[in-house]
């Protein structure tokens, strides 16, 4: 197992805060940059008394370091010309926080839905182009989102995403609440993305409490992350041969997908196992027997995963819609900030599981295909080579029963901390502020969010009636972004 | 009129009408079959149609006549394709003739009369799914009527009687050309039908529409009339295939068995291609048409080379 103390003597996901005044803002976070530390989000915080607070998060594999300035003039220079991944963060503190960024020009709105169209659309002219409007009511049983397409013919010339419809302000509500109280509110961001949001909250509390997940602790969370993984790779799958209206495909994972569900269901008595995480604690544990009986059905699972990826081998019409389309490149990947299985099918080898000391990953290696074309088969590809590796990790990590564990003190109090999970669809990061026992703010920035953006340069040059299929290849949740 | 024109009017007019909705129907079955799934009834787009036929209608604005023409037009155009149609190689002799060019000329203007409607309102959707089933349009018919010069050959007519006594007889099926045309023709059938690999009459993913595409903008009766023209379509297809391509044994009983035996045969066919087949990318789609037209121009030539028989 890794050390837990980190060679700078913090916690694991303690943030070192590095405070610099409105001025200063943009070299700091240029600074870390340039060290080569990777951006994780920025946001935007009321403080009871004075201006907005800004806050931005840079990591190394070891590290998390959180830059802070007071926005005194509600305005700062911005860093998206160096790092477009801030793109939609900068945006969104300025809908929220009234934060102007100069330079990051126009500055549209992203949040704000009173906006006219031409506020918030980049202007696309030219001849014969047009705009195709789409959403935010779709005819399947999906979230609320809003596509603007900017075409001529069939090709996409570009796309604004507008979504945020049903947000919640679940961040500013969970504000003030008990640090124990507070995961409910990480939870309730997204279904699909329960536990992981959840242990990304409760690492954060727990870093910033001084408190290391025992042995047990870390392997149930692995467990519950890695079972998350498991239905959403299936679930996305399955949603990959819909969007070419491959019944056969489709039907067949979302088979599975309900098996490792109704699994779910039997083992944390959810079928999105909500409520199985807590700060310091795990609800879920399993004697020897219901251990090797979710191994069984895992190798269930896993026999008819494989018997009919082969068969989709076999399916020309299927692959031929896959290869070659939507290819994004590991360079745009890198400087969009694209994450998760997404970002390694162009062949990026991030994966927080392999910086995770506060799970059960000793010895992980990232999935990462010979042939990361980055195109829509890629990222289908590499879900199925990640599927065959969780089940393999699930496989193991259940040959002894699960416990409930606990935690112990390891390291002092901090203020500050930051709990960082590998998500099915790419790293979470949990920013949490503490007030005593109370929150003082939390951030949620979710691989979807990060993903969101890199979707929209994705399509670009692809044809309109593929763009259900590259959204599936991507898989994003609304909800995380609802939040 | 004897009494086998009787009974293919009656077939004409009562399966044509009524139980055309049953050939979606069956497809649908047979797939979910397929896919390992209980499926709905085969008389689901019966209960479809019945569900419209009770509703209220929306109709967006701005609009004009054009699109509240496009039903009537449609239909007006089927139910005309409808006893065009030989039935075991009879008809009672409606006044509308049986010219294979007319019937092509039909199913063309039943598919302008919608796309026309979808640049009337104006709908995203609608415009689009219009657009790809003109694009598509042409290679279809272009198709269709290089199948029915292969097929006049044997014929020396164009009259879909004389085609069809053409190609009940057996020898018919020594010409290469035949089994051509055949191959071109199923590839017409997949397009005309709106099948997959070509499209996809499940899909509620507005943006890979193309026939379901301008139908978005209809709400109630018009929307059932434009269903049933649909399953109606899927008639037509399928009778003129039996027709065309299926040796049919005199007397017009024997023949008329062979239909029956034929049309769930054809369901079965569509049923697998659509179950192991992925939907194509759209801009493949006039290049595999294409291919069909190739086909018959192989076929042409073959005829033509061995002088015909």
């Amino acid at each position: 197992m890794s050390t837990p103390h980190s060679a700078s003597g913090h916690m694991p996901g303690a943030a070192e805060i590095t405070a610099v005044p409105a001025g200063a803002w943009r070299q700091a976070c240029l600074d870390a940059n340039a060290r080569g530390e990777r951006f994780g989000g920025l946001f935007a915080r009321r403080s009871a008394s004075g201006p907005a607070q800004l806050r931005a998060v840079f990591s190394t594999p070891g590290s998390e370091r959180l830059i802070t300035c007071d926005a005194t003039e509600r305005t700062v220079e911005t860093i998206v010309d160096t790092i477009p991944a801030a793109g939609w963060d900068e945006r969104e503190a300025h809908d929220l926080h009234g934060i102007n960024f100069t330079g990051h020009e126009p500055l549209r709105p992203l949040l704000d839905h009173h906006a006219p169209l031409a506020a918030w659309t980049v202007p696309t002219v030219g001849d014969d182009v047009h705009q195709v409007a789409v959403g935010p009511i779709h005819a399947g049983v999906i979230e609320s989102g809003h596509f603007r397409f900017h075409v001529v013919g069939e090709l996409i010339l570009h796309l604004d995403v507008r979504l945020f419809y049903k947000r919640r302000g679940l961040e500013t509500a969970a504000t003030g609440r008990s640090l124990g109280e507070g995961i409910a509110y990480a939870q309730r961001a997204c279904a699909a993305c329960a536990v992981t949001n959840t242990v990304a909250y409760a690492q954060a509390c727990e870093a910033a409490l001084g408190l290391e997940p025992d042995d047990h602790l870390r392997r149930a969370r692995t467990v519950l992350l890695e079972l998350e993984r498991v239905y959403n790779h299936l679930n996305d799958i399955s949603a990959i041969c819909a969007g070419v209206g491959f019944a056969a495909g489709v039907m067949a994972y979302a088979a599975l997908k309900e098996r490792a569900q109704r699994l779910n269901e039997r083992l944390a008595w959810h079928r999105f196992l909500f409520d199985t995480v807590a700060v310091g604690r795990s609800a879920i544990s399993l004697d020897s027997r219901e251990a090797a009986d979710a191994r069984r059905e895992l190798a269930a699972i896993r026999r008819e995963h494989e018997a009919v990826w082969r068969q989709l081998g076999f399916v020309t019409s299927l692959q031929q819609r896959l290869e070659g389309v939507a290819a994004l490149s590991a360079a745009d990947a890198e400087r969009f900030g694209a994450v998760g299985p997404a970002a390694r099918a162009s062949g990026l080898p991030h994966d927080h599981r392999l910086h995770s000391p506060r799970l059960h990953y000793g010895g992980f290696t990232a999935a990462v295909s010979d042939v990361a074309s980055g195109d829509v088969a890629a990222r289908t590809n590499q879900r199925a080579l990640e599927l065959r590796q969780s089940l393999e990790l699930l496989d193991e990590l259940l040959t002894r029963p699960l416990e409930h564990g606990t935690v112990r003190r390891r390291g002092g109090e901090t203020r500050t901390a930051v709990g960082r999970v590998e998500s099915p669809r790419g790293v979470t990061v949990c920013v949490i502020e503490r007030e005593g026992d109370r929150l003082g703010a939390l951030h949620l920035r979710t691989g979807s969010y990060a993903n969101w953006p890199v979707l929209a340069h994705t399509v670009v040059g692809e044809l309109m009636p593929d763009f259900p299929l590259i959204n599936k290849s991507f898989e994003l949740c609304y909800a995380c972004t609802d939040r | 009129m004897s009494v086998a024109g009787a009974v293919a009017g009656a077939v004409q007019i009562l399966g044509g009408v009524l139980l055309a909705p049953l050939i979606p129907g069956l497809i649908q079955q047979l797939k979910a079959r397929l896919q390992g799934r209980p499926g709905p009834s085969p008389l689901q787009p019966y209960r479809e149609l019945r569900r419209l036929w009770h509703k209220s209608g929306v109709a967006p604005f701005p609009r004009t006549v054009i699109y509240e023409l496009a039903p009537p037009v449609v239909v007006a155009s089927s139910l005309v394709a409808l006893v065009m149609l030989p039935i075991g190689g009879r008809s009672p002799g409606w006044p509308v003739g049986h010219d294979a060019l007319v019937l092509v000329g039909l199913l063309a203007l039943a598919r302008f009369a919608i796309t026309l409607a979808a640049w009337d309102t104006g709908g995203g959707f609608g415009l689009m799914g219009a657009s790809r089933e003109l694009t598509f349009g042409v290679p279809v018919e272009a198709v269709l009527l290089m199948v029915l010069a292969v097929v006049v050959l044997p014929a020396g007519s164009t009259s879909l009687i004389a085609l069809s006594d053409a190609a009940a007889r057996p020898q018919v099926w020594g010409e290469p050309a035949h089994w051509a045309a055949l191959l071109a023709f199923v590839l017409v059938m997949l397009a005309e039908t709106g099948r997959q690999p070509i499209d996809n009459p499940d899909t509620h993913l507005e943006l890979t529409m193309v026939h379901e595409g301008p139908l978005l903008e209809y709400a109630g009766r018009e929307l059932a009339y434009l269903q049933w023209a649909a399953a109606a379509r899927h008639w037509i297809m399928l009778v003129l295939a039996t027709e065309l391509f299926v040796p049919q044994p005199e007397p017009f009983m024997a023949r008329l068995a062979v239909l029956v035996v034929s049309l769930p045969v054809w369901c079965g066919l569509l049923a697998v291609v659509e179950t192991t087949q992925a939907k194509m990318r759209v801009l493949r789609v006039p290049l595999f048409l294409g291919a069909g037209g190739l086909v018959c121009l192989l076929g042409l030539a073959s005829w033509f080379a061995g002088g015909g028989s």
